[in-house]
């Protein structure tokens, strides 16, 4: 954000400030669709610090994340989505807001749409039959975690769940299991992963690791940040893309234009999954609050913003990852 | 002296204490010149008596501070000319010469008293004890002129937001440079004249405070009253990070 004029700031100078600062509007965004409808957007950051999501600061935390509801209130815009960590803070909880008069979600249907689809297309293009398959779900009772695994149930051969919080793990898999499907769940991702055909990873923890892999296995990484990479064991054959993003095909603007800066991807006009559901809620003019509380995604709901994506002329992302596009995607990357 | 040092945990916390009173006193006695100055830049006799009235209580504010920590028996050091209270000093001379009533009030009510709040608030209750009810209050009083001129900065903004918001951003580049020049964790610009010896910064830490802590207070509550004003976030952001740091 400084410019060519001023020194850049050390890591250590930035820290030193970043979390001090108040919620406010980074930039305004302007969004087309494919139908020709126009909407305008403004980027709010909390400004928490990612060395501050922990325990320790979690009342400060959302208590940054219910000052930035204010700011949208103060500014009188009546439709916000509370993205990554923000809607993970609150647990999707939005009753401290009720009286602000607008409309909120988490956006994680469309991020689970976009996860299973991803998940779905890489399989059919590396000729894997989803049916006949086991899906590991890393993360599974997160709200994503939990939307995926619902939609997949009944669709693939075994799901494979994991998450650190065994009672919810217990609690989530026993009811897939008195449901009648195949389920196999353990908090020891090395008792899981060397049976997965498909991965899933939503978790944001930074101990994940995962080895004992089958060969060509497929990963979406769909968790913050994401950077599975590290953490995979390097064995041939893996195909490992970032999930739960979105091309809006019509383009996007930022005002001022960070994209220099920030928001960079190895394909133009990407977007998380989360952002685009609200601005297909203003595209639709959806006037009620759509992903919200924890496990409250349904499949009929994944289905509807995903059918709402493509009538916007919003694809699912070119795969790609920390290494740029993925070969199998490189023909269909550019808008 | 040596009895009153005897109140003190160590002699770094005399020192430092010493130094946070200089600081607050010599801040008022700028406040105070600055509002005597802006008395003469206006007509109306209602406002004209208003800012006089202001310079009082930054006045009463000083003298506050003068005789708690003569009761503490402290090292105090006032200087005026002091190298940054100078050259804000001499910003707000620059715009009252111009008789530019709305840059005085945006320099003194807003960029200086936003520090003066945040800092008496984290020193008052640092320091603790008779201190930090002193600090607390004045801090108190000083968020009411914050307020009252946030108000009319509101008004003046509604009239023509672009020229407005062009006029602040000329001035807190002018005047927040100095501020944050001063407020790093080193001085930018060398020592600041007002502590007595090494910079206080380095021994913050002996009251329980820190320069990092001071400083992100001060700027949040800055950037509040630039929001509360109604200047846009994704503008002010770009202000406050362009501060040298």
């Amino acid at each position: 954000m400084r410019t060519s004029e001023l020194e850049e700031l050390p890591i250590s100078k930035i820290k030193a400030i970043y979390d001090y600062i108040p919620p406010r509007g980074i930039f305004k965004m302007h969004v087309k669709s494919l139908t020709g409808i126009e909407t305008n957007g403004l980027y709010i950051d909390t400004f928490i610090a990612p060395d501050k999501l922990n325990a320790q600061n979690l009342r400060a935390n959302i208590q940054k994340v219910k000052d930035a509801v204010k700011v949208v209130h103060h500014l009188n815009i009546k439709m916000a989505i509370l993205g990554g960590f923000t809607s993970l803070l609150l647990e999707g909880n939005f009753n401290d807001f009720e009286d602000y008069d607008m409309v909120l979600t988490t956006g994680n249907s469309l991020t689970s749409a976009y996860v299973v689809k991803g998940l779905e297309k890489a399989a059919r293009e590396h000729g894997i039959s989803m049916s006949e398959s086991n899906v590991l779900v890393i993360g599974a009772t997160g709200d994503i975690g939990m939307a995926c695994t619902n939609y997949l149930k009944g669709k693939v051969n075994r799901l494979l769940l994991c998450a650190r919080n065994m009672n919810r793990l217990k609690t989530f898999g026993q009811r897939l299991l008195d449901e009648g499907h195949e389920v196999k769940y353990s908090s020891d991702l090395s008792e899981l992963a060397p049976e997965a055909d498909l991965i899933i990873s939503v978790a944001s923890s930074s101990e994940i690791a995962i080895s004992s892999l089958k060969p060509k296995v497929i990963i979406c990484d769909a968790g913050y940040p994401k950077n599975l990479e590290e953490k995979v064991e390097k064995v041939p054959g893996v195909f490992l893309f970032h999930g739960g993003m979105g091309q809006l095909k019509h383009g996007y603007s930022f005002n001022p234009d960070y994209t220099s800066q920030f928001y960079r991807y190895p394909a133009p006009h990407l977007g998380h999954g989360c952002i685009i559901e609200i601005i297909l809620m203003a595209f639709e003019g959806i006037k009620e609050n759509f992903s919200m509380g924890k496990g409250n995604i349904t499949s009929e709901k994944i289905d509807l913003m995903y059918e709402l994506s493509l009538k916007h002329g919003i694809e699912l992302a070119p795969f790609y990852n920390s290494d740029g596009i993925l070969e199998a995607s490189k023909n269909n990357s550019t808008t | 002296m040596e009895t009153q040092e005897k109140e003190f945990k160590s002699i770094e916390v005399f020192n430092v204490t010493s130094d946070i009173y200089s600081q607050a006193i010599t801040g008022e006695l700028i406040g105070m010149s600055n509002f005597a100055t802006l008395a003469e830049t206006i007509d109306d006799p209602h406002e004209k008596m208003e800012a006089v009235e202001h310079a009082d209580s930054e006045r009463r504010h000083a003298e506050g501070f003068m005789a708690y920590a003569k009761k503490l028996g402290l090292n105090v050091n006032i200087n005026l000319k002091g190298s940054y209270w100078n050259r804000i000093r001499e910003q707000f001379l620059n715009y009252a010469a111009k008789k530019d009533f709305i840059a005085c009030i945006i320099i003194q009510e807003v960029m200086l008293e936003a520090f003066a709040i945040s800092m008496y608030t984290d020193a008052g209750n640092a320091l603790g004890g008779a201190s930090k009810k002193l600090f607390l209050s004045i801090a108190e009083e000083e968020k009411e002129h914050m307020d009252h001129s946030v108000e009319l900065l509101q008004e003046e903004l509604h009239k023509d937001p672009d020229t407005f918001i062009k006029k602040f951003e000329g001035i807190h580049f002018n005047c927040m440079t100095i501020l944050s020049e001063f407020s790093a964790r080193t001085d930018l610009k060398g020592h600041c004249g007002v502590c007595n010896g090494d910079c206080m910064k380095n021994a913050l830490h002996h009251v329980n405070l820190n320069v990092d802590s001071l400083r992100g207070n001060a700027l949040a509550l800055y950037a509040k009253a630039l929001d509360t004003i109604g200047i846009p976030g994704e503008k002010s952001i770009v202000w406050i990070a362009k501060l040298p740091a």
